[in-house]
């Protein structure tokens, strides 16, 4: 991480902690600077736990409201993000619970029909898709080391951080999630994303669809 | 990305079910899970966050009153109703026994002395089965559309 980086991230962190004791003081509208800088990734994750925009939203607006009102529970020996994100999972997870999505099992998702010869195959969306679909017919237990390790861009720690485990328990359950997604999808777990030889650069891809690039 | 790769490897040491690809590299699998097209907030989701907010912290000003959790007092009621009842039993009892032990004397009453009583029982009988009698044609001409 360059020196430019950590003291925006820095920054960040330190306005979070602002827009707390603000609204921890009683300014309300305090909150909205947060929900204004949280709300992408929430709904983001959101998104990834559920695949349904309008559900994702509402979702998510339901994480803020707990923020809200469990904000004096948030003791500062973690990042905000930390925090925020590990009570938008349990959040998503109870939610997702009392109404499960509906998905196909992992067997039925179907295989790209023709085999990725390369990471530009791939890319065509339709194939992305059914594999980011095939996550949500993983067993839960697999399912959410899997969402929130790409979610954070494969960073091991703070995935196990939002999940509230250690951080071998979660390496595990990552593994047996993505053994069974490779198991479904041998070609494309075959293949190898050759970075040097595609446009998709590696910390263009690290940086799509999260916005968690904050909290480092 | 070096972290992206090493990761990767980490991931994959750790378990003892080895990736059945080189770990050096993120298969096309990760990179079909890493690359998501970023969702972007609906317009009004901000505001309708807000709105709840400010509801919820209304609430928390001025909280609704709770109410009387009648089905958890039942049992106390009624245990306090039954202490006291046998207290207010317990106090009179004294009293109980002297009003049994009390000897009233005897009224006896004449028939001559009741003779006014019948009569004034069968007067207000004739009156009960006259009302009778008016409550029951009203309801039929009423039924009949006359009133």
């Amino acid at each position: 991480m360059s020196q430019k980086a950590a003291n925006s991230h820095a920054d960040l962190a330190a306005s979070d902690l602002e827009c707390v004791e603000r609204v921890l003081a009683g300014d309300v509208c305090a909150f909205e600077a947060i929900v204004r800088r949280w709300q992408g990734p929430l709904i983001n994750l959101a998104w990834r736990y559920c695949r349904d925009r309008a559900r994702a939203e509402e979702m998510a607006q339901e994480a803020f409201l707990r923020a809200w009102r469990g904000l004096s529970q948030w003791r500062r020996e973690s990042s905000f993000s930390t925090w925020l994100f590990a009570l938008a999972a349990n959040v998503f997870r109870s939610e997702l619970k009392r109404f499960p999505t509906v998905d196909l099992p992992l067997d039925a998702a179907k295989e790209p029909s023709r085999a990725a010869r390369q990471f530009h195959a791939l890319a065509t969306e339709e194939s992305a898709e059914t594999v980011r679909r095939a996550v949500l017919a993983l067993p839960p237990r697999y399912r959410e080391p899997v969402i929130l390790f790409y979610f954070h861009e494969m960073d091991v720690a703070q995935a196990a951080a939002t999940m509230g485990m250690p951080e071998g328990t979660f390496k595990a359950r990552l593994a047996r999630g993505r053994a069974q997604l490779r198991g479904r999808f041998p070609q494309l777990a075959s293949e190898h994303a050759a970075y040097g030889s595609t446009s998709i650069e590696p910390d263009s891809v690290a940086g799509v669809g999260t916005g968690t690039e904050v909290t480092r | 990305m070096n972290r992206l790769k090493t990761e990767s490897i980490r991931t994959e040491r750790a378990e003892p079910h080895k990736a059945d690809l080189d770990p050096a590299l993120p298969s096309a699998l990760d990179m079909a899970l890493a690359t998501e097209e970023e969702i972007l907030p609906t317009s009004g989701f901000l505001a309708s966050v807000m709105d709840r907010v400010q509801e919820e912290a209304a609430r928390v000003v001025a909280p609704t009153p709770i109410s009387f959790p009648w089905k958890r007092a039942i049992p106390g009621i009624l245990l306090a109703l039954a202490v006291f009842g046998w207290g207010g039993f317990e106090l009179t009892r004294p009293v109980w026994a002297a009003l049994t032990t009390l000897k009233m004397p005897l009224v006896t009453l004449r028939a001559s002395d009741l003779q006014p009583l019948e009569s004034a029982g069968w007067v207000a009988g004739a009156l009960a089965i006259s009302l009778l009698c008016w409550l029951f044609s009203r309801t039929l001409t009423r039924r009949s559309g006359l009133l």
